[in-house]
């Protein structure tokens, strides 16, 4: 990881300095061993303030639509991030000439709080990564675990580790041993009916529309959101089941077939929502009803929702 | 606004988005040729199948349908030339995706109507409504305002 | 000073609940709310909550009017919470919240609906045996293990919970629920002064882990509305509703009324400055058009216009937004450069 810290501080650099940039986009440290976050920079001196390490998980792609208009700007991309970049271009949101873009194959990224549930965060200062092991560092020492067992669940079923795009890649490709992604949804659909709505009833219920999950995801680009719009209100304000349920039916019914299973939304719920067996389910249905279809990866292939045969299965039956 | 609310037995509300081309045609038909269909379904008329937003079907059922009902052309008929092929795949969707929320998959159907079949309009709007009164009356999307 | 040992715990909510409605820290799905109790519940006293206890004063959403149209007049009818309630298990910090929401609600005009509910509601706070590594309260002259503004301190001392009424509704309270109650020895209750002090020092790993020099910091920031900090701060910001509505402080709400056919109902419900669409006018005009004016609004209200007003800084340094903002752009990141 140090090498690969390394060459992102160097084509950050590399870029401003040359001036093939106007900025670029990467990670930061803050002051807690979990804290790593966006960092936006424009002089070539602060490039040396960038980092890579365990928890370089925000993905930065969707800042493009905020960016992107006034100026050529350079992103680094792991592998899912390389996926809802696809999906923003494909959506015409942002130019593909206006970003220079530096791949990052990553294979797998740390979740704090599954170190937090195995009692190291206690005085942890920080966290490295090396090879396999993770390397947790005290004042009085350091200790040391397999990584894969901290990973975020979205690490452990990405099947993308790779950036499938990218100007540049820094670093060597790594493996990929994704676990099974639908197998919740399977567990799922095996229950019954009431079982199903009691269990999203109680998960929904803990919603707080904060619209995290919409405002992090890249297959959510619209310009004007109908979570938003005042007139008419198609979503109420008020803590009301079906409500809460308009929600989370319309943000995932929008992204089908667009939805780059990034992992995002689900991660970054603060009331751990599972909003992931929601994409999922859409994203097994299209692969079953209309043909295998990653969202962000198959570019050569026709959106699902954006054609038809005249064979399709039927609905009506 | 609830045929529910009234006392008595349980009455199903059931709002029939119908394409103005043939379905909405196949209930007039029905209406000219004085076949009967419970006055449980009201009809709303769209330009075509394919119109009907996500947001209509689940408005209706938070405001108090108890079944919603999306009638379009015939596969292959449609007015636009392609408009159902579209939604037949979106609702197949959200029909596959309503139920795994746990909403009884009758309660939201999607049929083919044309424009001569008064006698199918009125046979798929009574079967709906059958159904549906069997289900009884539906909490799970709805207001409970 | 009194005690309950914690065999006696599960009898115990029984009791309170059958008292009054019994807000408690629940787990459910790994997340720790408060809810009300119910039998089989779960109950977390090791951790604080994710939301923010202020749901419980000043919910999310609630309806507060009624009204029927179609009839010669327009019938209104408005409707005022009338429950009583137990909320158990409050962390010091958000003891503290309820003084800062306080002086929203409770001055003229006062707001009838939390004066309601603050009148209706018993406080019972729970001293932190071990700051959380995000927390700062000291850093607001807030003590970890004691909460003035209680009216029963509780405090877990492992076989047994420590409790000491400290207003009169606490003496209430405890007169109601004598029969579980024991005294406790004068050392046991000495335990309490020496968890309150140790955890009160800062020191290692008892106290705060985050300490923040915040006097003056009212005057350091006036006359930073057009700093650089501001410039640089908000671009990573999403924009969601985490921090606000996480924040135990936060009290920004909207109104809105919901119709069908002829009748209604009116209900506030929680607003943020975070949100574009919070200080969208009619018009189409927005004044604060970009991420940078809420991200600085959020903050200065916290830090500068609340402390102006009101003489006390509108956080309590519970560490919800350190922990929960997906980009790390919290209070403390404001706090350091600031200085
Ligand atoms: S991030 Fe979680 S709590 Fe926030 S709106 Fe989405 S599902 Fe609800
Ligand atoms: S819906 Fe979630 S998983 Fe899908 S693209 Fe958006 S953020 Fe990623
Ligand atoms: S939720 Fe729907 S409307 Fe909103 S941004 Fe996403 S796709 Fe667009
Ligand atoms: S500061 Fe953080 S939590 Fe608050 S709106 Fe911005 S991204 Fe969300
Ligand atoms: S600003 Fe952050 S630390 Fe302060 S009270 Fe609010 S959530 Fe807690
Ligand atoms: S016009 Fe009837 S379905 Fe398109």
């Amino acid at each position: 990881m140090k090498q690969l810290s390394e060459r992102i501080k160097e084509a950050a650099f590399g870029s401003l300095s040359s001036g093939q940039v106007e900025m670029v986009i990467g990670w930061q440290k803050g002051p807690l061993w979990w804290q790593s976050f966006p960092a936006f920079i424009t002089d070539p001196g602060e490039t040396a303030s960038l980092i890579w390490d365990p928890f370089s998980v925000s993905n930065l792609n969707k800042y493009l639509l905020n960016e992107v208009p006034k100026k050529k700007i350079a992103l680094f991309l792991k592998g899912c991030d390389a996926l809802g970049f696809n999906q923003l271009l494909r959506d015409g949101r942002v130019e593909r000439e206006k970003v220079l873009l530096f791949g990052i194959p990553c294979d797998g990224l740390v979740d704090p709080a599954r170190v937090e549930a195995t009692g190291l965060s206690k005085g942890l200062l920080q966290v490295k990564k090396e090879r396999e092991e993770l390397v947790f560092y005290y004042k009085e020492g350091q200790r040391k675990a397999p990584a894969r067992d901290f990973y975020y669940s979205k690490c452990l079923s990405c099947r993308y580790p790779n950036p499938v795009t990218c100007d540049e890649m820094l670093g060597e490709a790594v493996p990929c041993q994704p676990l099974e992604r639908f197998a919740n949804v399977s567990k799922l659909e095996a229950a019954s009916l009431e079982e199903r709505f009691t269990y999203w009833s109680r998960h929904f219920s803990r919603c707080i529309r904060c619209f995290a999950c919409r405002n992090v995801c890249p297959a959510c680009s619209c310009r004007e959101c109908i979570f938003d719009i005042a007139e008419p209100r198609w979503l109420g304000k008020a803590k009301e089941s079906g409500e809460t349920l308009f929600y989370h039916i319309t943000r995932a019914y929008h992204v089908a077939g667009r939805c780059v299973d990034c992992g995002e939304c689900a991660r970054i719920c603060p009331l751990g929502i599972p909003l992931a067996e929601l994409n999922r389910k859409f994203i097994k249905d299209i692969n079953e009803l209309y043909g295998e279809y990653d969202a962000g990866a198959d570019l050569d292939k026709e959106a699902p929702l954006l054609t038809f045969k005249s064979d399709d299965p039927d609905v009506s039956a | 606004m609830s045929v529910n609310l009234k006392q008595g037995p349980f009455e199903p509300l059931i709002i029939a988005f119908c394409c103005n081309w043939c379905s909405y045609a196949g209930g007039d038909l029905a209406g000219t040729g004085r076949m009967t269909y419970p006055a449980n379904v009201r009809v709303i008329r769209v330009p075509c199948s394919s119109c009907v937003s996500s947001n209509f079907i689940l408005r209706a059922f938070q405001r108090g349908a108890d079944g919603v009902v999306v009638a379009g052309c015939h596969p292959g008929d449609c007015h636009y030339t392609s408009g159902n092929y579209f939604a037949r795949r979106r609702f197949l969707l959200l029909q596959r995706f309503l139920e795994f929320l746990g909403m009884e998959p009758e309660r939201f159907q999607v049929h083919w109507i044309s424009a001569s079949e008064g006698n199918r309009f009125a046979a798929v709007m009574t079967e709906t409504t059958e159904k549906i009164r069997a289900l009884g009356p539906n909490r799970k999307l709805r207001d409970t305002r | 000073m009194k005690k309950i040992t914690k065999e006696k715990l599960a009898l115990f909510w029984e009791l309170l609940a059958r008292r009054a409605t019994l807000y408690l820290p629940l787990q459910e799905d790994g997340v720790v709310n408060f809810a009300p109790w119910k039998n089989g519940a779960r109950v977390n006293l090791r951790e604080n909550s994710l939301v923010p206890p202020k749901n419980v004063f000043f919910p999310q959403a609630e309806t507060y009017l009624r009204f029927q149209t179609g009839a010669k007049k327009l019938q209104l009818e408005s409707l005022e919470p009338e429950e009583e309630f137990i909320l158990f298990g409050v962390r010091p910090c958000d003891v503290a919240s309820f003084t800062i929401l306080d002086k929203v609600f409770l001055e003229e005009p006062v707001d009838g609906l939390y004066a309601k509910r603050r009148r209706l509601g018993t406080l019972v706070s729970l001293g932190c045996n071990e700051p959380g590594e995000t927390c700062f309260c000291t850093s607001f002259e807030l003590e970890p293990a004691f909460a003035p503004g209680a009216d029963v301190m509780v405090w877990d001392m492992g076989e047994f919970l420590l409790w000491e009424a400290q207003s009169e509704k606490g003496d209430e309270l405890t007169a109601k629920i004598n029969e579980l109650l024991d005294e406790a020895a004068p050392e046991e209750s000495a335990s309490a002064l020496s968890l309150r002090n140790t955890t009160a020092a800062g020191e290692a790993a008892a106290g705060c882990q985050q300490e923040w020099n915040t006097a003056g910091l009212q005057e350091v920031l006036r006359g930073k509305f057009n700093v650089e900090l501001w410039e640089k701060l908000y671009h990573r910001c999403l924009g969601c509703g985490i921090c606000t509505y996480l924040c135990p402080t936060c009290h920004c709400f909207d109104i809105q009324d919901f119709s069908r056919g002829l009748e209604g109902e009116r209900f506030r419900c929680w607003d943020s400055c975070m949100f574009a669409e919070f200080t969208l006018m009619a018009s189409g005009e927005n004044p604060r058009p970009t991420q940078k004016e809420r991200v600085r609004q959020r903050f200065l209200h916290k830090l500068l216009y609340f402390p102006s007003k009101y003489g006390l800084y509108a956080c309590v340094g519970c560490g919800r937004c350190v922990r929960k903002c997906p980009v790390h752009l919290d209070i403390t990141q404001v706090m350091e450069p600031i200085k």
